[in-house]
C-alpha cells in the first residue's frame, strides 16, 4: 500500500493494489472483507496525524471500528481509501473513511472509527495490563 | 453410537474447514480451527509481520478485525452447515485490550439466523478467556439456495 499524494483535499488517501492473497478464495476473486477492514483501520489511524489538533508523537489505540460493505470488488482492482479525522476532543479522535475502486470511484465500503490518543507508552508489554 | 449425536457438528466442522481451506486471505494470516466442547474456535499464531505497533509491540488492529470477520463467518458456516460463503454486510468491532504478540483465539455465537440474514457475535482472547481483547457484532446475508 502507498500514500496517494496526487489526491489533494481534506484527510488522507491511500492506495491498495489488489493481490490474489487478499481474495476470498480461489474461485471468488473479490477482496476479502477482512482485508478491506484492515486497510480502513490503518488509513483511519494515519489520518489523525493530519488533523491540526494532533500533537506529533502521540500514540493512538483504536477504540471501535464499524465497516459497511456496500459492494464486492475484484482483486484485479486497486482500492483507494480516503479517511478524514473530523474531530479530536478529550483525547478521542473521530474518523470517517471510505474505500472505493480507483478506476471508477465506486464506493465499496464505508467505515467509522474512534481512537484513544496518548496511550501510555509505559504500558507493561509483558502482561498488557493497563 | 456417539456418532449419531456428533454427526451434526461434524458436518458443521466439515463446512467450516472447507471454507477455511479455500480462503486465500485466511491462509495468508495463517488461521487454524479447533473444536472445544462442541464450539468452533479460530487460532491465529503470532507473527512478526502482523504487528501494527512496534513500540508496544501490539498486533495490528486490522488483523484482529480480520480475525473477528473470519471467526464470525466460520462460526456461522459451522452452526448453519453452510456450503456457500455468507456475505458480510457490516461489522462493528470494539477493541478492548492491546493485542499482544501471542497466540490469539476467537469464538462466537450465532445470535439469530433467519432465512435471509444472520447476526453473529464474536470475541477474541489470548492467554486468559476472561480477558477478551476485542469483540464484534456482525451482520451476514445468507447464501440463497438457487432453485
Amino acid at each position: 500500500m502507498s500514500l496517494d499524494e496526487n489526491d489533494l483535499g481534506p484527510g488522507i488517501s491511500v492506495l491498495l493494489p489488489g493481490h490474489p492473497r487478499l481474495a476470498v478464495d480461489e474461485i471468488d476473486q473479490n477482496f476479502h472483507t477482512g482485508a478491506i477492514l484492515a486497510i480502513i483501520d490503518n488509513t483511519a489511524g494515519w489520518c489523525i496525524r493530519d488533523h491540526p489538533d494532533y500533537v506529533e508523537g502521540t500514540s493512538m489505540a483504536t477504540l471501535d471500528l464499524r465497516v459497511d460493505f456496500l459492494h464486492a470488488v475484484s482483486v484485479s482492482q486497486t482500492l483507494r481509501v480516503r479517511a478524514i479525522c473530523e474531530a479530536i476532543d478529550d483525547n478521542v479522535a473521530f474518523v470517517r473513511a471510505t474505500a472505493e475502486e480507483l478506476e471508477n470511484g465506486l464506493i465499496i465500503a464505508t467505515g467509522q472509527a474512534t481512537f484513544m490518543l496518548g496511550t501510555p507508552s509505559g504500558l507493561d508489554v509483558t502482561t498488557g495490563l493497563d | 453410537m456417539a456418532d449419531i449425536f456428533s454427526s451434526e457438528s461434524e458436518n458443521g466442522l466439515m463446512c467450516a474447514e472447507r471454507h477455511l481451506k479455500r480462503a486465500s486471505y485466511a491462509a495468508f494470516l495463517g488461521i487454524r480451527l479447533i473444536v472445544n466442547e462442541g464450539r468452533l474456535q479460530t487460532v491465529l499464531p503470532p507473527r512478526e509481520d502482523l504487528i501494527g505497533n512496534v513500540n508496544l509491540p501490539a498486533l495490528h488492529g486490522g488483523v484482529l478485525g480480520s480475525l473477528l470477520d473470519l471467526t464470525a463467518s466460520l462460526v456461522l458456516a459451522y452452526d448453519a452447515e453452510l456450503i456457500d460463503t455468507p456475505r458480510l454486510v457490516n461489522i462493528d468491532v470494539d477493541y478492548l485490550r492491546t493485542g499482544r504478540v501471542l497466540e490469539t483465539f476467537g469464538a462466537g455465537e450465532v445470535v439469530r439466523r433467519g432465512r435471509r440474514a444472520a447476526n453473529v457475535r464474536c470475541w477474541l482472547w489470548q492467554d486468559n478467556f476472561e480477558r477478551p481483547i476485542a469483540a464484534a457484532r456482525v451482520q451476514f446475508l445468507l447464501p440463497q439456495r438457487s432453485v
